[in-house]
């Protein structure tokens, strides 16, 4: 019997049960907590899925809500059994709005009028949970990532640039929905061979120039696919020689010979060094070559921390806007550089306490913590749920990687030091901040965005920037992504190591990559709105690959000392 | 091939008598009675021709196909077994046939064949739709074509090879006229004059058009080009399967292997950078053209203004193109020092460059790109105390006072201005350099436009930065701040908060000051009521304070010690 329960929390608790045609669902769900405490009225509704578009509201039938045992009548307001359980904070606009009209109150206002249908699960004939939610259509999405891999038809000319992102983004948003991806291995590898040039490096394509961003994604597709084969396309060699050529006096990295200067630079070069195990010495063509003091991470965090900016996030290049997608790459390029306990987090409450300790410690920490925190903070919306990119910009599915993807690693440089119980003892944060709670962010909200109003539910699949947008690879793989952070809670598990006498920044060594990360399935101590078939594969925080993806390919080039 | 050399001696042997003459007469009327009662008066296709023409050659075999072998007369499958062997064995070269054939059965076949009048040379194929005459570029089979549209292909054809005759006569004269070789008729120079370029440019397009017309073979621009006569292009390369392949137009693909050909050679020339120019018409986010399209640029010596000039109509064009920008950065730190010295020049350029980016933010106000180019020009160009810029950005805040991008850019004009600014100092770090005058100008500002809509939040974020910036406390706006809190605390129809981010700035004031509870009951409401969705971040931000509070203590007496130190 396939029955639809509201939730614990749920004051008024109706059942329905469907009529047609009964499935046996498989009892999953029984194993997760918070579905324990409806178990006697609830099933997992996983398996069902006759016919989605024939269902009516005819279609079940109400059973009466003294069924229930937990029913409390004095709390009960108004019952309203057809009601999927969704609350008001993603049914209605803010509470506090003010009547002057701009452009972007008006874009405002329409994206929120866009959504509402969404979140109420308005949204045509789907099936939806008792949370109002649709499940991910995974079957779709799979197929719209695999006809992004092509062959794509001629108007993707635009894209000719970015051909190596299409195997990243397809490749990864298949490896979270459980899609296994070796059997991309051959392909991976011709294809990346024709996009590598003999000076290092990939590009976009046969005779484009190497550029660091093309050279991400190829690089993460190889490690996505593994295996020695596809390692071995990589040349190493030249890799390093092209990153030395891309390295700045400043710390910061050019994005191709002649290219731009930012962040995205910063945080690639990072993972690039990190994952081959590149060595750190400058070659004396680079521009940053100072006769051997410096090395490539040299001043990397420092050009970081430039990045910041008076509202607390971070930006493509000093004194620009703060920007999601640019604070995730500076958090993820610190925790790369080192444990980011360490060098993340800078307390700045009194700004003369600051100065001195500044003058008197080691700087060690580089980013604006509270600040950071409040910016990022702020980039969710309600009633959406989703994140946006910038202050008073409107949400976008991407920003759940972007700025969501941010929180792993915030949690992970508040949390407490030590391990196990040692951490239950000591709640004190080295960063002298309150160690972050189960969730900084709204996760419900997040959800209920990605499920609700990301998914494109017509024959093409993929997911989006907001309702009305098309669907592509991009957006699909960061919304996934999204959801994967979500879903997960990710534990630091190492403190920071000694550093090298004399040091105060780590330019010996990438310390960060070594760091030890456990990931857990998220349990909401109130309700789940998804089904636990809905969980997506989790990713690194920094690397946004699966560990054993970043494992394989730094076990095979550590293995290899030299360019042998 | 035995299984024909048996069906050869299967008659042979059961009919070893030669026939007389009179049976296969008869056969030949009969045979041709069936193919003229078929006969359709005229062809209306090229096939239809064809096959007429087919069967009138071959009558057995027309009868077979109608009938079937076993419906024929025994004569008639006696001519129809030798008209096979004769046209399949007329393929093969003497010696084989010799060995296929006795020549007894040899000398029976031929027999036969003349006493039936058959026409030894038949056409040996039945003709076939698309086989026969070939597929034109549309895919249709040509021999589908009527009569007349056929004979104009005909002609189409030998005009093609006419010209491509000329073509070669054309370029052999080129080569010549390089190597300095000397007519050998008239005694002089070979020299292709002017006129016969031009000659031979009208025939390459007339070349392309029929080359395109006849077999849907599209040669680009560049391929028919006199320009780009001596350049081999390098064809993309992709081995099968590769992914995310893209199925490029004809155009982009043969430019691209021009591209690559001239990059490889390093070549730096005015049709390299027409070619940048067509293949950015296509794909304005192919960051290698625009590189290259600099370097031909400063290679070559062009005007930066006229390159700027075009560069404005693309930009204006590819709004969200983010290599249009960078490509503008490449040209100014280039024309920069060439103005340098110049103040006035210096002036006009700036003034130039703000008009456009005025018009191109009036297209798409928040454009990431085209703020972070200003940004970054204002201070190449060191355009601090512009009032012009500080005005326009104002203008911008006034058409919508939540235009983020604008008050960023008002926050660097002011705040990293040289003389207000200590190098390396985080944006979120105070500044001794920066005047009170300053601090309480920008804090004035800010607060007009809250007074606009309490909740937009960019300004509540730039009034913050400010007094940061400035050293000043938070505190020191605690009454502007109350002013959007009423009665808080009090009760759900007492409270009115107009603005989230007056209550998140109060709470920030009261913890400075170290009232906690306050601090704590601003954070409790924003958690409860007022902006539930950040419910997670307010909680984190009670536990800092009762975790503050007892930091607090520590820091102070460190403090303490430390300026003791110093």
């Amino acid at each position: 019997m396939v029955v639809r329960t509201k939730g614990a929390r749920c004051r008024n608790r109706a059942i329905f049960i469907r009529k047609f045609p009964k499935q046996k669902g498989d009892m999953a769900a029984a194993s997760n907590p918070t579905s324990q405490e409806g178990a006697a009225t609830s099933t997992s509704s996983q398996q069902q899925q006759p016919n989605l578009d024939a269902i009516t509201d005819d279609d079940f039938e109400y059973v009466d809500e003294e069924f229930v045992s937990n029913y409390t009548p004095e709390e009960a307001v108004q019952p309203q059994p057809t009601e999927p359980m969704i609350p008001d904070l993603f049914k209605q606009p803010p509470l506090v709005k003010d009547d002057l009209i701009t452009d972007t109150s008006k874009l405002q206002d329409q994206t929120v009028e866009h959504c509402l249908p969404f979140l109420a699960g308005q949204d045509g004939p789907l099936e939806l949970n008792d949370y109002g939610l649709p499940r991910l259509n995974r079957e779709k999405h799979i197929k719209f990532l695999k006809q992004s891999l092509g062959p794509l038809p001629g108007r993707f000319v635009g894209m000719d640039a970015s051909r190596p992102w299409f195997l990243y983004w397809c490749l990864s948003g298949l490896t979270m929905m459980g899609e296994d991806v070796s059997s991309y291995r051959e392909s991976v590898i011709a294809t990346a061979r024709t996009m590598q040039n003999e000076s290092g490096g990939f590009g976009g394509g046969h005779g484009q120039l190497s550029h660091l961003a093309t050279t991400y994604s190829v690089i993460l597709a190889i490690a996505l696919v593994g295996g020695e084969e596809a390692y071995n396309v990589i040349d190493r060699k030249g890799m390093w020689k092209w990153l030395c050529t891309l390295k700045q006096p400043d710390g910061g990295f050019q994005v191709c010979v002649g290219g731009e200067e930012d962040i995205r630079g910063a945080y690639i070069a990072a993972v690039v060094i990190t994952l081959l195990d590149l060595p750190l010495d400058l070659t004396p063509e680079s521009p940053a070559y100072d006769g051997g003091r410096s090395n490539l991470l040299t001043g990397m965090a420092e050009y970081v921390r430039s990045c910041q900016t008076f509202e607390g996030g971070i930006s493509s290049q000093p004194n620009n806007e703060a920007h999601g997608a640019y604070a995730f790459c500076a958090l993820a390029c610190l925790a790369l550089l080192d444990n980011p306990r360490r060098i993340i987090p800078r307390h700045t409450d009194t700004q003369t306490s600051r100065q001195l300790t500044a003058l008197s410690s080691p700087l060690t920490s580089y980013l604006d913590i509270p600040r950071l925190v409040s910016w990022l903070s702020y980039r969710q919306y309600a009633p959406e749920g989703g994140f946006s990119g910038r202050t008073n910009k409107l949400v976008d599915g991407c920003y759940s990687h972007w700025v969501g993807g941010c929180f792993p690693l915030i949690e992970a440089c508040l949390s407490p030091s030590g391990s196990g119980s040692e951490k239950e003892n000591n709640k004190t944060a080295t960063s002298g901040l309150a160690a972050a709670p189960e969730s900084l962010y709204n996760r419900e909200g997040l959800i209920r965005y990605i499920l609700s109003c990301c998914q494109d539910q017509t024959k093409r699949g993929g997911l989006r920037d907001k309702p009305y947008k098309m669907s592509d690879a991009y957006h699909t793989n960061y919304v996934l992504s999204g959801l994967s952070s979500a879903q997960h809670q990710w534990d630091l598990d190492s403190d920071p190591l000694p550093l090298p006498e004399g040091e105060t920044t780590p330019t010996m060594a990438a310390l960060g990559a070594d760091s030890i990360w456990n990931v857990f399935p998220f349990i909401d101590d109130n309700d789940q709105v998804y089904e636990d078939s809905d969980r997506v594969r989790p990713i690194h925080p920094a690397y946004a690959i699966p560990q054993k993806n970043v494992a394989g390919i730094r076990a095979y080039f550590q293995g290899r000392s030299g360019f042998a | 091939m035995p299984p024909k050399s048996k069906a050869a001696t299967k008659p042979k042997a059961t009919e070893p008598a030669p026939a007389t003459t009179n049976p296969t007469t008869t056969t030949t009327t009969n045979t041709s009675q069936t193919a003229s009662s078929q006969e359709p008066s005229e062809p209306t296709t090229v096939l239809e021709r064809s096959q007429q023409r087919y069967e009138k050659t071959r009558p057995f075999e027309a009868a077979r196909r109608q009938h079937g072998l076993s419906k024929l007369s025994k004569e008639d499958q006696k001519g129809w077994i030798c008209d096979q062997l004769l046209h399949l064995t007329n393929r093969l070269p003497a010696a084989s046939r010799a060995r296929l054939l006795s020549p007894k059965a040899s000398k029976e076949i031929w027999w036969t064949i003349n006493g039936t009048n058959s026409i030894v040379r038949g056409l040996k194929q039945q003709p076939k739709a698309h086989t026969t005459w070939g597929t034109d570029r549309n895919g249709h089979d040509v021999g589908s074509y009527s009569i007349e549209r056929f004979d104009e292909r005909i002609k189409k054809r030998a005009a093609l090879t006419a010209l491509q005759v000329s073509s070669r006569v054309f370029r052999e004269n080129v080569e010549r006229e390089k190597r300095g070789f000397v007519d050998a008729r008239s005694g002089q120079e070979i020299i292709v004059t002017e006129r016969e370029i031009d000659e031979e440019k009208v025939r390459r397009s007339k070349m392309t058009a029929l080359k395109k017309e006849l077999y849907g073979e599209i040669t680009g621009k560049l391929a028919s080009s006199v320009d780009w006569e001596d350049v081999v292009p390098t064809p993309h390369e992709e081995p099968e399967g590769a992914l995310a392949a893209i199925a490029y137009p004809a155009e982009y693909a043969e430019a691209m292997s021009y591209l690559r050909a001239v990059m490889s050679k390093k070549e730096y020339s005015p049709r390299c950078l027409r070619l940048t120019e067509h293949i950015i018409g296509m794909n304005a986010a192919h960051y290698t053209v625009w590189l290259y399209r600099a370097a031909n640029i400063f290679a070559l010596g062009l005007s930066i203004p006229d390159e700027i000039e075009w560069l404005n109509e693309v930009a204006l064009a590819n709004l969200k193109n983010y290599q249009i920008w960078h490509h503008r950065h490449l040209l100014v730190e280039h024309y920069h020092p060439t103005i340098a010295s110049d103040a006035e020049a210096l002036a006009h350029f700036a003034k130039q460059e703000r008009d456009f980016l005025i018009a191109i933010l009036s297209e798409d106000t928040k454009n990431y790109h085209v703020w972070s180019y200003r940004s970054w020009l204002v201070g190449k160009l060191e355009m601090w105390e512009d009032s012009e810029e500080l005005k326009s950005i104002e203008t911008l805040i006034d058409e919508d006072v939540r235009n983020n991008s604008a008050w960023s850019h008002r926050f660097f004009l002011v705040f990293s201005n040289p003389k207000y600014a200590t190098p390396g100092k985080g944006a979120t770090e105070r500044d001794d350099k920066v005047t009170q005058e300053l601090v309480d100008r920008e804090v004035q500002y800010a607060q007009t436009k809250v007074y606009l809509a309490p909740q937009n939040q960019s300004p509540w974020n730039y009034m913050r930065g400010v007094l940061v910036k400035g050293g000043r406390q938070l505190a020191s706006v605690q009454e502007f701040v109350e002013e959007f809190v009423v009665k808080l605390g009090e009760g759900d129809d007492q409270e009115e908060v107009r603005s989230t981010h007056a209550l998140d700035f109060l709470a920030e004031i009261y913890a400075e000051k170290g009232e906690s509870e306050k601090a704590d009951l601003c954070l409790r409401r924003l958690a409860e009521k007022w902006d539930r969705i950040r419910r997670g971040y307010w909680e984190w931000r009670r536990k800092c304070l009762t975790q503050g509070s007892s930091e607090k203590v520590v820091e102070e007496s460190e403090k303490a010690e430390e300026v003791t130190v110093v």
